[in-house]
């Protein structure tokens, strides 16, 4: 305990101090930009932290990561367009707290699930690094695999009221990730002979495609929500006695995004997405997740801050990168002569342990710097949807030329936007086909890396218990949502909860994402 | 009059090289063993080009092809360098990228990073021999993993494995080096194909050994190279300096001067011992030249032999 009080007392030294606070303005920034995020973060100040001692380089680093995992949410909360992927499953149910005009209880939320989970993530990196590095090697094709099955099947929650469509668009999501050089062959597919699709459609241009750009034709084409999101919209922040009641679900989207995070290439894409569905699954009122529920928001928000710290778990006790941002970060660190591995902590404890307390001290400032955010971004949704989403538009492009500097980034993003607004006028989900690109690659490379060890017998699947595990879940969660509504239709008649915000009423079918359309379902089963 | 006409002459503009800032063109992934190459001669060469700044500009897409590119499209001029590696040329070989090596102008190659083959502390494989006898004597149940498929990582060990004799070993592709690494410390695969930075900790800590190294590695004194296990090559991970074509010989010259002193920098040096990479520098740039030739044209005969090219 001692070590840890060293190493807040380094972290707390005014340069170190002055490191952290610069990566928390940063990491914000760049988190809430939609087209950047805590990768992009990470490598702007890649050269910057040359010239930097070890110590405070490692600071600034850690603090704009952590903070970029709460900033993702202030965009998907604020204008429905994740700021960075993680914040994905954020959108469900936040941006819906805002068209209900709570903004301000919305953002709240999301940040103290972020720093509770973000702690709690600290937490699990001091005190299970050996344990958690283990079980994260244990992860081998066959258990890649099954976690990407499991991923996918959170797909039949995300379908809405129309499974059928929903099926849809996450086989739109599956072929577009072929798209690109086959990572086990090296050969290219449907790139149509172009180099522009060598490295195939990313996720980045998808997200700014469907939530910015096809919402702004929305917007702009008159079809939707021509006043703004809620006149007189609250910035009111959430009272204490509602954060604390969350306790449960920030613990469990916690232990998701830490368990998910240590798995090296898993990501807290993934992490917040399952932890919003496990969410949803526990939940007494499943039907309900979609339309703006405080758990909805702190699940994910929790499980990608606590991703941060686990990733760094296979980082500092192998010296793995668990996610593109440890990638930048373990390069960062080599130019700094630190080579995590499992040496790491007996050779330089010290900045392990200021490691450590700068992740208690990056926590507190992310709460600081996000709390003084708040007025303001309850003031930008204020804006009319047809100003906003063209300016939402117009950075988003900018930031998806940056990420790479390749115009390409930003025509494929127009390309995503068109069929998103293809996919929103034909009632077609969204979310899904956002999973299939994210879990596409995961599932495909390594059925075919496990086939290929265990020279072509599927029995590798089932003799992983990881793996064995992870598919009957699937099997389970695909299979939940139709067998319970059978079973509610079945008991009770539940009355059609009335969930649709007043001002905020669409003319259209409400398909921006798959969970929204699920204040629609127990109508559906009526149907049936 | 007359003197703004002489300012502008193509002699006036030689002589005040460099005139502006200096961009090296980076297409590989940030924080990445190539881009921190970059990065490192960015933050060592400003004093050796009269204190111009030098900046990375990142244009990744196409598996290098946006960068190079745009390279490209920077005919004679000096100002704008890459940082070519390995894998560029094993790109050419496959076809991948539309280049050759004389679309550029060679300056400088800087470093090596040789292959290693490593296994897990508890691996009964003890040198490459034991290796491929047991893929000799149970086809298709030996596994390595390494970077890519038809990548640089591919062909340096389909090399090693053609000079045993084509044992069946499979070849397990990852998305990166550290991926591969992770499978066989996860024992996933029996070895993993890397280089020696990756591993390092790990063999400090014992917790992988080094089956053998393409070429001695000062940090493994006790290492067997693949020579001295009996296979006769020596493939390794490099990186090094080109500019756009079509430059002036004269400016070629000066630049390869400006970088060679600029690597000795004792920032750089410290960057090169850090990421326990080592200097290769070159004869002279034509050697450069001939060595990127040379190396497309192995791959395209190794990529043909196994079937992945045709012809």
């Amino acid at each position: 305990m001692s070590a840890f009080f060293d190493g807040l007392l380094t972290a707390l030294q005014p340069g170190n101090l002055a490191a952290l606070l610069a990566g928390s303005l940063l990491g914000v920034f760049a988190g809430a930009m939609p087209g950047l995020s805590s990768t992009v973060g990470l490598a702007l100040v890649l050269p910057v932290t040359f010239a930097l001692d070890p110590t405070p380089a490692l600071l600034m680093m850690v603090s704009i990561y952590m903070a970029a995992e709460y900033g993702g949410s202030i965009t998907a909360i604020a204008i429905g367009v994740p700021g960075s992927s993680p914040a994905l499953a954020t959108t469900f149910d936040g941006y819906a707290m805002t068209r209900r005009g709570e903004a301000g209880r919305a953002l709240g939320i999301s940040l103290f699930s972020s720093m509770s989970g973000g702690l709690l993530g600290t937490v699990l990196l001091v005190l299970a690094l050996g344990p958690l590095s283990r079980a994260a090697i244990a992860f081998g094709p066959a258990e890649y695999f099954g976690l990407g099955v499991f991923g996918l099947s959170i797909v039949a929650n995300l379908v809405g009221k129309d499974p059928f469509k929903g099926i849809v668009s996450a086989l739109l999501g599956l072929l577009f990730f072929i798209v690109g050089l086959d990572v086990l062959t090296g050969a290219p597919r449907l790139t149509f002979g172009t180099n522009a699709l060598m490295d195939g459609l990313g996720l980045v241009p998808m997200l700014i495609g469907f939530f910015a750009i096809a919402e702004a034709l929305e917007a702009v084409t008159g079809r939707r929500r021509s006043t703004p999101p809620g006149d007189g919209i609250a910035g009111a922040l959430p009272k204490a006695r509602e954060l604390f009641g969350l306790w449960r679900t920030i613990l469990r989207g916690s232990a998701i995004g830490g368990l998910i995070g240590a798995i090296p290439g898993a990501g807290a894409t993934i992490a917040s997405i399952v932890a919003w569905n496990e969410e949803r699954r526990v939940s007494k009122t499943p039907e309900r997740f979609g339309t703006g529920l405080p758990a909805g928001i702190a699940a994910p928000e929790a499980a990608n801050n606590s991703c941060v710290g686990a990733a760094m778990i296979p980082l500092l006790a192998l010296g793995i990168p668990g996610s593109a941002s440890a990638a930048v970060l373990l390069g960062g660190l080599t130019v700094q002569g630190v080579a995590p591995g499992p040496l790491l902590m007996t050779e330089r404890s010290e900045l392990v342990y200021a490691l450590y307390a700068g992740f208690v001290v990056a926590v507190l400032l992310m709460l600081a710097v996000g709390r003084l955010g708040i007025p303001l971004w309850t003031r930008v949704v204020r804006l009319r949807p047809s100003i906003l989403m063209p300016l939402v538009v117009a950075i988003s492009l900018v930031g998806t030329f940056s990420l790479r500097g390749n115009a390409a980034d930003a025509w494929a993003a127009l390309f995503f936007g068109l069929v998103g607004f293809a996919m929103l006028r034909g009632g077609y989900p969204l979310a899904p086909a956002v999973l299939g690109l994210i879990l596409g690659p995961m599932i495909e490379t390594n059925y075919r890396r496990a086939l290929s060890l265990s020279s072509g017998s599927h029995s590798i699947f089932l003799e992983s218990p990881i793996s064995l595990v992870l598919i009957l879940l699937a099997a389970v969660s695909f299979a939940a949502p139709a067998v319970r509504s059978r079973l509610i239709s079945g008991r009770t008649r539940a009355p059609e909860p009335d969930t649709h915000d007043g001002p905020d009423t669409h003319d259209g079918p409400d398909t921006h994402d798959g969970p929204d359309a699920y204040d629609n379902e127990p109508r559906h089963e009526e149907h049936e | 009059m007359s003197l703004a006409v002489v300012g502008c002459s193509p002699s006036g503009e030689e002589a005040a090289f460099p005139s502006r800032a200096i961009e090296i063109v980076s297409w590989a992934t940030p924080g990445g063993p190539t881009d921190l190459l970059s990065r490192a001669l960015a933050e060592a060469a400003p004093p050796h080009f009269e204190g111009r700044r030098v900046t990375v500009m990142t244009r990744q897409g196409g598996a290098g092809a946006a960068g190079m590119q745009y390279l490209q499209g920077r005919a004679g001029d000096p100002h704008v360098l890459g940082v070519f590696t390995a894998s560029g040329t094993v790109n050419m070989a496959t076809g991948r990228i539309p280049f050759s090596p004389g679309d550029f102008t060679p300056i400088l190659r800087i470093q090596i990073d040789p292959f290693l083959i490593a296994v897990r502390d508890d691996s009964p494989f003890h040198t490459l021999g034991d290796l491929f006898e047991a893929a000799h004597a149970r086809p298709g149940e030996v596994s390595v993993s390494g970077f890519g498929a038809a990548s640089a990582h591919f062909l340096g060990f389909a090399r090693l494995r053609a000079a045993a004799g084509d044992p069946d070993v499979r070849w397990i592709a990852y998305e990166g080096s550290a991926d591969a690494v992770v499978a066989a410390l996860g024992g996933h695969t029996d070895a993993a194909h890397t280089n020696y930075n990756i591993v390092r900790e790990h063999l400090r800590a014992g917790t992988m050994r080094v089956l053998g190294v393409a070429l001695p590695v000062e940090a493994l004194p006790d290492t067997p190279s693949y020579a001295e296990q009996g296979y006769d090559l020596t493939p390794v991970h490099w990186r090094g300096v080109v500019g756009p074509p079509g430059l002036d010989p004269a400016l070629r010259a000066d630049l390869r001067a400006r970088l060679m002193a600029a690597i000795e920098d004792p920032g750089f040096r410290e960057y090169m011992e850090r990421a326990a990479l080592e200097y290769a520098t070159m004869a002279d740039a034509d050697a450069f030249g001939a060595w990127m030739a040379e190396e497309v044209a192995t791959s395209r005969d190794m990529l043909r032999r196994l079937g992945i090219l045709d012809e």
